[in-house]
């Protein structure tokens, strides 16, 4: 092996363990001698100049991009929360902005953590709001070009949706402790009676938005992402609607999508 | 004498683009000669901050800086990032690319740091290598730039200007000359900063950046919250008097000030170039300041500036 190789192995592994690691005095020291001894500050205070500010990006990382979950957290459980995650899921990506993506999983997997589940979804609808942040743009489409199609092709009639369009589901009321924290308000007691559905997308103003969906809504949006067509979707609303509201309600709802732009475009076979 | 120039036009004076000056930016467009762009940023899909990054690089010459290419890694160079790189450079046209001259990742695992390299035969050699495939496939040079550093290693068996040198002339790549960074490392291994200019091949050098440090006493940590320090400014004005006009800019990456500050303190810049390089006629062709500079605006001191050139101290 050459030497580059073995010390480049031997610095990572340096920087990625920590106290709690029980071989960290072992790694440390093969790392240590490879850094020459130099006026000013010893080779072991240099090595900690790199082991610092590498947690310390990782952890301004997570406080960038889970703001809320760390108010909601509090500084102590934040900080075990970024040492625990950054220790077993060191960063694989070339940007800092995908380094998180495996924090709801962690917090769901965790033992300490999933004894709070909000907690994971709290972390999965912030990633949302980050996806829905800077997916892909595209042109947006109107009523009025589902209108220029003959009613009689409707029923055949697929959608197509904004890149940023994103359902976020979860059994607690992350969301409403969400919307709290960022009033500076107290968030709510955590409830988990009831499955919860949100639709999230980055609308005309390049804001991110987000609208809680009834449970025929989200059926509707699954369904149309699904790639069903209108008639599908028509005949799946009468779970909630009867023969003449089901159209009806599935048109206005249709409509608002559209002035929400969250409708890429209409697609006829 | 035939041209030996090897280094592409003289942009004039910049800045880093930051999210927090986006709409700045766009509202006022400020007569900034040219941005640099962190590659990493814009390498999502959309929204935001493409948005805002196409919006501006229709009205401004860019160039694109990274920071993952990992170019002394023992990994092989990720095709992917490279390709992302390349596509970003299609969308965007920079003038150039530039990476730094350090390793980020190994077995796959990233970092985020611009850590050390060895100094030796061997790393010069693995390098250059690397910097050759990366140049072919971007079908363009790029420019390596040196990183500030805490540590030395025991292996290293020359200094770091004459690896920087070796790397580039072997590559035949360009450099990315960060001011600041030779300050900071000058102070963290005990060297001459002016040794280190000595030492550069002023035809490969096709940027400067400023910046600011944390100062510990003991050590210097290269931290880019701070304005550009009087030590950075004298440094930089003996590079000026070393390398003549290069494209210069001045990083910030946190403790952000209003986009105005910043203009400030890079019209320090410019006129710290202009008083070491008077009549020049590339620095002339530079519009940055020109409308402040007329105006009612000129508040720039000419505090650090050295009426002695800086290499006579030698
Ligand atoms: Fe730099």
């Amino acid at each position: 092996m050459s030497r580059l190789v073995e010390i480049q192995q031997q610095f990572m592994q340096y920087l990625l363990s920590d106290a709690a690691d029980t071989q960290h005095g072992q790694i440390q020291s093969i790392m240590k001698a490879n850094v020459s001894e130099q006026a000013g500050i010893s080779a072991n205070d240099r090595l900690q100049i790199y082991s610092n500010a590498y947690r310390i990006r990782l952890k301004e990382t997570i406080e960038t991009d889970h703001q809320l979950l760390g108010v909601y957290l509090g500084d102590h459980l934040f900080d075990k929360m970024a040492a625990d995650y950054t220790r077993q899921y060191p960063s694989s990506n070339k940007s800092l902005r995908q380094f998180c993506d495996d924090l709801p999983n962690f917090l769901q997997q965790d033992d300490f953590f999933k004894q709070h589940p909000i907690i994971a979804d709290l972390a999965r609808f912030e990633r949302r709001l980050l996806n829905a942040f800077d997916a892909a743009d595209s042109p947006r489409t109107s009523f009025s070009d589902l209108q220029a199609i003959s009613p009689e092709f409707w029923p055949n009639c697929c959608l197509r949706f904004h890149p940023s369009v994103q359902i976020f589901t979860c059994n607690s009321n992350a969301v409403e402790a969400w919307q709290a924290l960022k009033v500076d308000a107290t968030p709510p007691e955590p409830d988990y009676q009831s499955q919860r559905a949100w639709l999230l997308w980055r609308g005309e103003s390049r804001l991110t938005e987000f609208a809680s969906l009834t449970a025929a809504q989200h059926a509707l949006l699954l369904g149309f992402i699904q790639g069903n067509n209108f008639a599908d979707q028509c005949e799946q609303m009468l779970e909630w609607h009867n023969e003449q509201s089901a159209p009806l309600m599935v048109l206005q709802t249709l409509q608002a999508w559209f002035q929400q732009g969250l409708i890429r475009a209409v697609v006829s076979n | 004498m035939p041209d030996t120039r090897i280094k592409e036009d003289f942009l004039g004076f910049g800045l880093g683009l930051r999210t927090d000056h986006f709409e700045h930016i766009l509202q006022h467009q400020p007569d900034i000669d040219w941005f640099e762009v962190l590659s990493e940023n814009y390498l999502v899909a959309g929204g935001k901050p493409r948005y805002y990054l196409e919006a501006i690089a229709e009205q401004y010459p860019v160039v694109m800086h990274g920071v993952s290419m990992s170019i002394g890694s023992t990994d092989p160079l990720d095709m992917d990032y490279l390709k992302a790189l390349k596509t970003l450079s299609n969308d965007i046209q920079p003038k150039w690319i530039s990476d730094h001259i350090c390793w980020t990742s190994i077995h796959g695992i990233n970092s985020h740091d611009l850590l050390p390299l060895p100094y030796t035969e061997e790393t010069v050699n693995h390098v250059a290598e690397r910097v050759r495939i990366v140049q072919d496939f971007l079908g363009r040079r790029m420019l390596l730039e040196n990183v500030s550093s805490y540590l030395s290693y025991q292996d290293s068996t020359m200094d770091e200007w004459d690896f920087l040198s070796q790397v580039a002339e072997s590559a035949d790549c360009l450099i990315l000359l960060d001011i600041n960074n030779i300050y900071v490392s000058a102070r963290n291994h005990h060297f001459n900063p002016l040794d280190y200019l000595k030492k550069i091949d002023p035809r490969r050098v096709q940027q400067f950046h400023l910046a600011g440090h944390s100062d510990f006493g003991d050590y210097v940590i290269d931290t880019h919250d701070h304005d550009v320090p009087p030590s950075v400014w004298t440094l930089y004005q003996a590079a000026l008097e070393r390398f003549g006009p290069v494209s210069t800019m001045i990083e910030r990456d946190a403790n952000i000030p209003e986009f105005p500050a910043l203009y400030q303190e890079l019209l320090e810049a410019k006129h710290i170039a202009e008083l070491t390089l008077p009549e020049n006629a590339e620095l002339a062709r530079s519009s940055f300041g020109t409308r402040s500079l007329d105006g009612l605006n000129k508040q720039i001191s000419t505090h650090y500036v050295s009426q002695q050139p800086v290499r006579a101290k030698q």
